[in-house]
């Protein structure tokens, strides 16, 4: 693995400059916020930059967030079975703001019901999602993914940088519906 | 400034009129026919006598949770849950966008639930199916109906499901806030639900008693008995002084056996002390035990075994009822089929140790005692800033972080306490932030968890949080390294 910035073997990092930024938030009315403070600590300490936009967050505002910070992916997560329909039209929305090449993950408890996986993933990826994750993925499968698909598809840009995992477990994206 | 004082009743009818204007099924609300409508229920389909009778012969009874997008369907599920599952109460759990008030897309996600021939939705959207569409359901079952939900600004939804006839409602100010919303002031929340508790007092003057039941467990993630314990009484408190008289107070299983047994003993013993410290006499407290909140294994073999833990724990505990989870947690909403597993695991447990008398150990009563402490100093702070308001010094306390739930989405919530479990699994402090909590007992927090890093070999560090939360859905309670 190389190591040219990101995490040094000591764990700490060096400058922030060649940092990917990635947004990350959990859409439309769900709440649940324990998986989601969780992945921000995994991916910050993957040696990404991490923009948290943290719960309940419009296509709209992930969208916005993606231009601001000039992110390389949209990290989208939906735990309380409504991910179906708050998702639809998020591929269009970018394409149609001008985020032509930006990469939609989404993970999580995507659908009311218990529904075989694959099932779920061809929904999301019939929607436009690049990835789709299951709530038990290894965090890590996530990041080396993620870390793969930005350099294939932002080859042409400057060269990318990379980070040394070493953090987290394998964990869930975050719990379920309370009350 | 919020004050815990009687809504007045001029004040109420005001904002009676805006809410009710906030969706057209408001509309059709009337006080007066609900009344009459709830005079003609019989006894045993209304939620307060159900758990005053639990308390007086000491029963433990089962309710899940359940709800589905559209009325006939919700209604299946329901009767379902009354026959193959024999559930002592029913929920009928609303939907995450009417919680947000968010009536348009609930209305969107009806019509897509109409067209994909099940639910899309992950509860009954009760405000768009109106008066009309809730009675429905409150004439088709036999057992007594809560509506369960996570609603900021439930005052509409109350009206609805109220008139009609639903006989016990679920939430409060800060259970409902803090772990549900994102930017709803605290002070906010607790000006709503001073209107839907003075709503059930307006019940409880005309003869109605409508059982109220703050959220126990908060984020269900690791949250020390004393924090919800604190904001249990604090909500118990301001819905008294609206006139609630049947009122049941809640905690989510922790996970060790000792301290979800202490944290029900403490909480009932102080409820009751903070209840009469405020001149109140006339309330019937119950409580209730959430089996484990938290992230649940997949396999469905051991999410029983939880499922069964969560039982045994609540009938130890003394508790008047228990909310049941299904095999299915781990993916989200079960089946109808799967929640009726649930409770009939939970009918099992309970069925074998009911007449069993749980031994009090010495590291009960130290618990119990050491819980109680906590929850003083919380409480104490909260009057004292408040200059001997509860609600206005609920607001202060969360600006100061005096309360902190850990891990909710709120903004208006410091986030900043760190617990995580002592060598035995039970949720000790790490951080406490802000808390008032006094050195001595923070000592013992923290010699308890050192007991814990010894143990794993390694220092106290946020990776042991992440591991604690995972840990019961991975096989274990504590979260060891491996």
């Amino acid at each position: 693995m190389k190591n040219e910035t990101g995490n040094k073997p000591d764990g700490s990092s060096t400058t922030t400059m060649e940092k990917q930024t990635i947004v990350l938030g959990v859409i439309g009315a769900d709440c649940h916020s324990v998986g989601n403070k969780i992945l921000e600590l995994f991916f910050t300490s993957e040696g990404f930059k991490v923009v948290n936009l943290g719960v309940m967050v419009s296509q709209q505002e992930f969208i916005n967030a993606a231009i601001e910070t000039n992110a390389k992916a949209i990290l989208v997560s939906s735990l309380y079975g409504h991910g179906e329909i708050d998702c639809q039209g998020f591929r269009d929305l970018c394409t149609e703001k001008g985020l032509d090449r930006i990469l939609l993950y989404v993970g999580g408890n995507l659908v009311v019901g218990k529904t075989p996986f694959e099932v779920v993933e061809k929904k999301f990826k019939d929607m436009g999602f690049d990835r789709v994750f299951s709530p038990d993925v290894d965090l890590k499968k996530v990041a080396e993914l993620l870390r793969q698909d930005i350099r294939e598809k932002f080859r042409a840009d400057s060269k990318n940088s990379e980070a040394d995992p070493e953090a987290a477990e394998s964990v869930n994206f975050g719990t379920r519906q309370r009350n | 400034m919020i004050k815990n004082q009687k809504l007045d009743l001029k004040e109420f009818d005001d904002i009676r009129k805006e809410v009710l204007q906030t969706w057209p099924t408001g509309q059709k609300v009337s006080l007066e026919e609900a009344f009459r409508f709830h005079r003609t229920i019989p006894e045993e389909r209304r939620f307060a006598r159900a758990m005053q009778k639990a308390r007086e012969k000491g029963r433990t009874l089962l309710q899940p949770r359940a709800g589905v997008a559209l009325i006939d369907d919700h209604i299946k599920l329901l009767r379902y849950l009354e026959t193959e599952g024999q559930a002592d109460l029913l929920p009928t759990t609303i939907d995450a966008y009417t919680r947000q008030n968010r009536y348009e897309e609930a209305e969107k996600g009806i019509e897509k639930s109409r067209q994909a021939g099940t639910s899309l939705l992950n509860g009954f959207p009760a405000v768009n199916h109106g008066l009309e569409g809730c009675r429905r359901v409150v004439e088709s079952l036999s057992k007594p109906l809560q509506v369960r939900h996570g609603t900021p600004d439930a005052r509409l939804l109350a009206e609805i499901t109220l008139a009609a006839g639903f006989t016990s409602f679920e939430g409060g100010g800060i259970s409902y806030n803090i772990p549900y919303a994102k930017r709803v002031p605290v002070e906010k929340s607790l000006r709503d639900w001073q209107y839907v508790d003075r709503l059930v007092g307006l019940y409880e003057e005309n003869g109605i008693r409508i059982n109220r039941e703050p959220f126990g467990p908060l984020t269900g993630t690791l949250v020390p008995p004393c924090i919800s314990i604190a904001v249990g009484i604090i909500e118990g408190l301001l819905a008294i002084r609206q006139g609630v008289r049947s009122i049941t107070l809640g905690y989510g299983q922790g996970g060790n056996i000792i301290q979800d047994v202490a944290a029900i003993t403490a909480l009932r013993q102080l409820a009751e002390e903070y209840f009469r410290q405020e001149g109140f006499d006339d309330f019937e407290l119950t409580t209730v035990f959430h089996q484990w909140m938290g992230g649940f294994p997949e396999d469905e073999a051991k999410a029983f075994s939880v499922i069964a833990l969560g039982a045994i724990v609540a009938r130890f505990s003394g508790a008047e009822k228990v909310i049941v989870k299904s095999p299915h947690e781990a993916m989200g909403i079960p089946t109808k089929e799967a929640n009726a597993q649930g409770l009939r695991a939970t009918r099992q447990a309970i069925n074998m140790v009911e007449d069993q008398v749980i031994f009090k150990p010495e590291a009960l009563e130290t618990e119990v005692n050491l819980i109680k402490a906590e929850v003083r100093s919380l409480l104490n702070k909260v009057y004292e800033i408040g200059q001997g308001d509860v609600a206005t010094g609920t607001v202060a306390a969360f600006e100061a972080g005096f309360l902190d739930v850990p891990f909710a989405p709120s903004i208006y919530n410091h986030g900043k306490i760190i617990p995580m479990r002592d060598n035995e699994g039970f949720i000790r402090i790490f951080n406490k932030g802000h808390l008032p909590l006094p050195e001595d007992i923070m000592a013992y927090h923290r010699q308890r968890l050192q007991d814990r890093a010894r143990a794993e070999g390694r220092a106290i560090t946020f990776e042991m949080v992440t591991d604690d939360i995972y840990a019961i859905s991975k096989g274990k309670l504590v979260g060891r390294p491996k």
